[in-house]
């Protein structure tokens, strides 16, 4: 028995919502695997960050003997981003990092033996730039949070999040502390 | 009165509507033309018109598509920057990667004094950047992030892929109105006995010599369109207007000696009044007016 041009229809819409329904599904999990990819990025940074330390210590502790209480702060900041655990902490400990190694490259005016030095210039050159690329990074986290956040909170989105149990996700959070010019100790 | 904060990811939106809509007014050609010329042709005739051009376009473009870069880095001599010697180069890209989410394209130099660069490759995996000599030199970080961001715009919006569609599509107009108006000296008399067929055949005539034409220049717009739409997502990467603005009015004033030259020796080339509708980049003042508001 031959199907009538209604059933058809009906088929037609049938395939339509189920289309639909997997598109959705699959948006989902994309942008859900892009926050955590990005999240993993920041890690990769602030590693890279950590790891570029101790060969700036040892090129600059020959030249800044007497600045002990400088390059103790480094190390410990150090210390501290390796073993913070959780995202938010590391973030913050990566501040501490950044006001302590300010502080180095400032008292490094002082030293123009330690400014021609080829090594040092690189090691400063590489952690500005990881500095931009964490900067970067915590950007685009945020980012793919919103696009995710978007799909949850747009119509049809918001059905489908209603259904496959999807929740918005938080942004990466700046305490106040952290809102304070990172500030520059000698 | 004040002008309004603009948002970048609405400036991005906006402007790949636009784009699209403009594409469907080339589409539309496609439409009307083909309409109006088939009532010269038999159907069957017309068909294989279509098909002819379309197939020649397509072929054409495929080329060039799949060589784009390799065409494109040709063209300006450009070489392949090493690592060692553009640090601030690799640095710069690979930061804004991260930002972009964008893979990392191959980079390129070219040895030109002004400040430029261009990115081509038909997919992010595929994409090649090129920037002059004059660039690296004369912009600072800031500044050649800025220049880099729009590129990585563009690769990570398909421009190259877009606008490669746009030529496909006005190729094929100017095949069809080409081969139309060519065979008018070739077509046979008892054809055109129907007085009505020589009406569409007039139409046909006019719409076959001005659809070229009128689709190059809503190319030019779709072109500016995406340009506006590459500013804004170098925004969007760098939330750091002020970096672009310093490359633009750095471009801009390099370019004034040349102006200065034009003007002394203007009286003999006819004002062009398609200065703005001439162009594929949008006014260099408008692009500066716009990343102020972001």
């Amino acid at each position: 028995m031959p199907l009538g041009l209604l059933t058809w229809m009906l088929i037609g819409v049938l395939a339509l919502v189920v289309i639909v329904f997997f598109s959705y599904f699959n948006r989902f999990a994309i942008l859900g695997n892009r926050i955590d990819n990005s999240l993993s990025q920041i890690d990769v940074q602030l590693k890279r960050r950590a790891d570029l330390i101790p060969n700036l210590v040892e090129s600059v502790k020959g030249y800044m003997k007497h600045e002990k209480a400088a390059i103790k702060a480094v190390t410990d900041a150090r210390k501290a981003l390796v073993s913070a655990e959780g995202l938010e902490k590391r973030v913050k400990a990566n501040n501490q990092l950044e006001s302590a190694l300010k502080t180095i490259f400032a008292l490094a005016e002082n030293y123009p033996d330690l400014k021609a030095n080829t090594n040092f210039l690189e090691l400063q050159r590489e952690l500005t730039t990881t500095e931009d690329k964490i900067a970067y990074s915590r950007q685009y986290y945020n980012d793919s949070i919103l696009n995710y956040n978007d799909l949850c909170k747009t119509f049809p989105g918001n059905i489908f999040a209603g259904i496959f149990g999807k929740k918005s996700r938080e942004y990466l959070q700046i305490t106040n502390a952290e809102r304070e010019n990172v500030k520059v100790e000698f | 009165m004040e002008k309004t904060r603009v948002d970048f990811r609405d400036e991005i939106a906006r402007n790949k509507l636009k784009s699209f809509f403009l594409m469907l007014v080339i589409f539309a050609v496609i439409v009307i033309l083909g309409y109006v010329i088939s009532f010269a042709y038999t159907p069957d005739a017309f068909f294989g018109i279509l098909i002819l051009s379309i197939i020649v376009s397509i072929s054409y473009l495929l080329i060039t598509y799949y060589n784009s870069d390799k065409i494109a880095l040709f063209s300006v001599n450009a070489r392949e920057a090493k690592r060692e010697n553009n640090k601030m180069y690799y640095d710069v890209v690979e930061s804004l990667t991260i930002a972009s989410g964008l893979p990392m394209p191959k980079l390129y130099v070219m040895p030109s004094k002004q400040i430029n660069a261009f990115a081509s490759g038909r997919s992010p995996k595929n994409s090649v950047i090129c920037v002059t000599e004059g660039a690296l030199e004369k912009l600072d970080r800031r500044e050649l992030e800025g220049v880099i961001s729009h590129e990585l715009g563009h690769i990570g919006s398909y421009d190259i892929r877009y606008m490669t569609l746009v030529a496909v599509m006005v190729g094929i107009i100017s095949i069809i109105s080409e081969i139309f108006l060519r065979s008018l000296w070739f077509k046979s008399s008892d054809r055109d006995n129907n007085k009505g067929n020589a009406i569409f055949m007039m139409i046909g005539i006019i719409l076959a010599i001005l659809a070229p034409i009128f689709v190059y220049f809503v190319q030019l717009a779709i072109s500016r369109k995406r340009e506006f739409s590459a500013d804004a997502t170098a925004v969007k990467f760098t939330r750091y207007p002020p970096g672009l603005i310093g490359a633009l009015e750095k471009i801009k004033y390099a370019n004034a000696p040349e102006k200065k030259i034009t003007k002394a020796i203007a009286p003999l080339f006819f004002a062009n009044p398609f200065k703005e509708l001439g162009s594929t980049h949008p006014d260099i003042n408008a692009r500066i007016e716009l990343l102020r508001r972001m």
